[in-house]
């Protein structure tokens, strides 16, 4: 080894220091994750997924009926605004069976890693590397959604090239759909993620298996139980995993199949439901409240993290 | 002004001392800090680096009390931990570059600080490959090169050369003693021959207390007298083990030859021989250590 002279002082360093040291934390912790292939893989492997998903449940409710002794079907595009309503809350679960994974270990990751301490004896400042770390995690966690939008609106528009009669999705519709039940499940799961790995770094695979467990409970197993038992009105507009939500706004799409007496009539049934929009008064606001209210525990475990711990890995 | 100090510094886990009342005053220079393993040097580093609060006293960087001004600190703060972990994702630029980022160099100037970071430390070559296949003595090099990056007034390295070969041992040994100049360096180790090359000053820990703060030179000077080789059967040789410190044994054709810290002439063949700074530090610590 040589003894190369750095070219310039300590000092020189300090007085022009970089400025906006969140956005570097999250740049860097963006470019950290490009840079895996795994995560490139994964990305891919979840999208691909959404749409076999997407593809899987495009007739999202079949619809029979005899008349005149004839059979006459159709089914509800899983795309459609109304259809969207059944497979959106199954396909979101998907997702958040993925977020815990993203953003859960956004700080702890530094701890089993043993680059804590390279992280925390540098002058970036504290509430900038939590931050930082958090919404770099938000970022990709949005993007995973990005991805589930782009499915539905890919898979729905091979539909419409390739299926007789099938709808091309309503954009406006899918957005406020994916806005309301995706993107806020997507920040609240994230930033719940994030804030329990942070404030509980040892603790994180009990994190992510809590989540996990919470949301099948909410989104799988709390809608069957409930058979046809009408669920409160509070819950269905506070109901994060919008399976309840979905559950409680289905009522206003059911017809008197028995007045159908022709296929044109009943293709017109289907179309109206189809392009019926969901009524978003009521849970629209609270879901987005509920990952306004997420952000909240961010703050709380940044003001709680401390650069110094007592045991060290 | 370049000043670290220490005052009436206590650490405690538990029921357990690490440290009790350590006071240090530093200056410019390379300070060694030698001890068995669990004498507290790694408390007592991550606790100057602002990663442990001390239980008792205080430490200040140029007169500030790092407890309320650990910013400061940090900023002329360079520190390679005993034990640390990658990103393997990246490239070993990457890395440091990542590291100068987080230390708030700004772009253009980070790319030059890499460049010459990697040149002090010889990986150039290697620089754009991915960290994950790099051997211990490489990740050690890329270690002392993100210390480096800020270009540190307080240089912190804690047991740099452990799982090193030699060869690695002696580049790095020439590496720190070439950084002394114009910075603080504070070197802890268990290897004493790390220290006896390039540290002007050594201090003693056992048992979270401070056995000697004082200059290689004179430890050596201390211990002058002390030291004795003495060649003998195998019977007599486990008899004088028994009852002295033993700094090496080396079994010859013609028998085994002790080498024995010892205020008194341990044997009437034994005979008085220079000191090394090890026998020095064997006959502080007081522990039987033996090398064959």
């Amino acid at each position: 080894m040589n003894s190369t002279a750095l070219t310039s002082t300590g000092k020189l360093t300090r007085a022009i220091q970089r400025p906006h040291p969140l956005t570097r934390v999250m740049t860097w912790e963006l470019r950290r994750f490009c840079a895996s292939r795994l995560f490139w893989l994964q990305a891919l492997g979840f999208f691909c997924f959404s749409l076999f998903l997407t593809w899987a449940l495009h007739a999202s409710e079949g619809l029979a009926t005899v008349s005149n002794n004839v059979q006459i079907s159709g089914f509800v595009a899983g795309t459609s605004a109304g259809g969207l309503l059944r497979t959106l809350p199954t396909v979101l679960v998907v997702l958040v069976l993925l977020l815990p994974f993203v953003t859960a270990d956004g700080v702890s990751r530094d701890l089993s890693r043993r680059t804590h301490e390279l992280l925390m004896t540098t002058a970036l400042p504290t509430w900038a590397y939590v931050w930082g770390r958090y919404l770099a995690g938000l970022v990709m966690s949005l993007g995973l959604a990005l991805l589930l939008l782009a499915s539905i609106l890919g898979m729905g528009g091979l539909l419409h090239l390739t299926v007789a009669d099938y709808p091309l999705p309503q954009i406006s519709a899918v957005l406020l759909l994916w806005v309301g039940m995706v993107v806020s499940a997507t920040v609240l799961v994230s930033s719940f993620g994030f804030a329990l790995g942070t404030l509980l770094p040892r603790r994180t695979t009990l994190v992510k298996i809590v989540i996990l467990l919470g949301w099948i409970m909410g989104a799988v197993i709390l809608p069957r139980g409930l058979g046809k038992t009408t669920p409160p009105a509070w819950y269905v507009n506070w109901d994060p995993t919008s399976a309840i939500t979905a559950l409680g706004m289905l009522p206003q799409y059911s017809f008197d199949l028995r007045a159908v007496t022709s296929a044109a009539q009943l293709q017109q049934l289907i179309l109206t439901i189809e392009n019926k929009m969901p009524d978003l008064a009521g849970w629209f606001a609270p879901h987005l409240l509920l990952a306004g209210f997420s952000l909240v525990l961010v703050l709380v475990a940044a003001l709680a993290f401390k650069r110094s711990r007592d045991v060290l890995n | 002004m370049m000043e670290l100090t220490i005052e009436h510094l206590n650490k405690r886990y538990g029921q357990n001392w690490a440290l009790r009342e350590l006071s240090l005053r530093c200056e410019p220079g390379m300070l060694g800090l030698v001890g068995p393993n669990g004498a507290g040097k790694t408390t007592l580093m991550r606790m100057i680096a602002t990663l442990l609060s001390p239980t008792e006293g205080a430490i200040h960087w140029n007169g500030q009390d790092i407890r309320t001004h650990g910013q400061a600190l940090r900023q002329v703060l360079g520190y390679l931990p005993q034990d640390f972990g990658i990103y393997p994702e990246f490239t070993g630029r990457q890395f440091l570059r990542y590291l100068a980022a987080m230390k708030g160099l700004p772009k253009s100037l980070a790319h030059r600080r890499v460049d010459e970071v990697l040149e002090i430390v010889q990986m150039e070559q290697v620089a754009d490959r991915k960290l994950p296949t790099y051997s211990g003595g490489m990740k050690q090099r890329i270690g002392i090169a993100q210390a480096l990056l800020n270009d540190p007034e307080l240089l912190i390295v804690d047991e740099p050369t452990a799982g090193l070969d030699p060869a690695e041992r002696v580049r790095f040994r020439t590496l720190l003693s070439s950084l002394t100049r114009n910075r603080i360096v504070l070197l802890s180790t268990h290897i004493i021959s790390d220290v006896e090359a390039v540290a002007s000053r050594l201090m003693i820990l056992q048992e979270g207390r401070v056995l000697a703060d004082t200059t290689p030179e004179a430890l050596l000077e201390k211990t002058a007298g002390k030291v004795w080789s003495v060649t003998t059967d195998q019977a007599t040789a486990l008899q004088l083990q028994a009852a002295y410190q033993i700094s090496t044994m080396v079994n010859q054709v013609h028998g085994i030859t002790l080498r024995i810290v010892s205020p008194t002439r341990p044997h009437e063949a034994a005979v008085v021989i220079d000191p090394s700074l090890e026998d020095a530090y064997l006959l502080a610590v007081g522990k039987q250590t033996v090398r064959v």
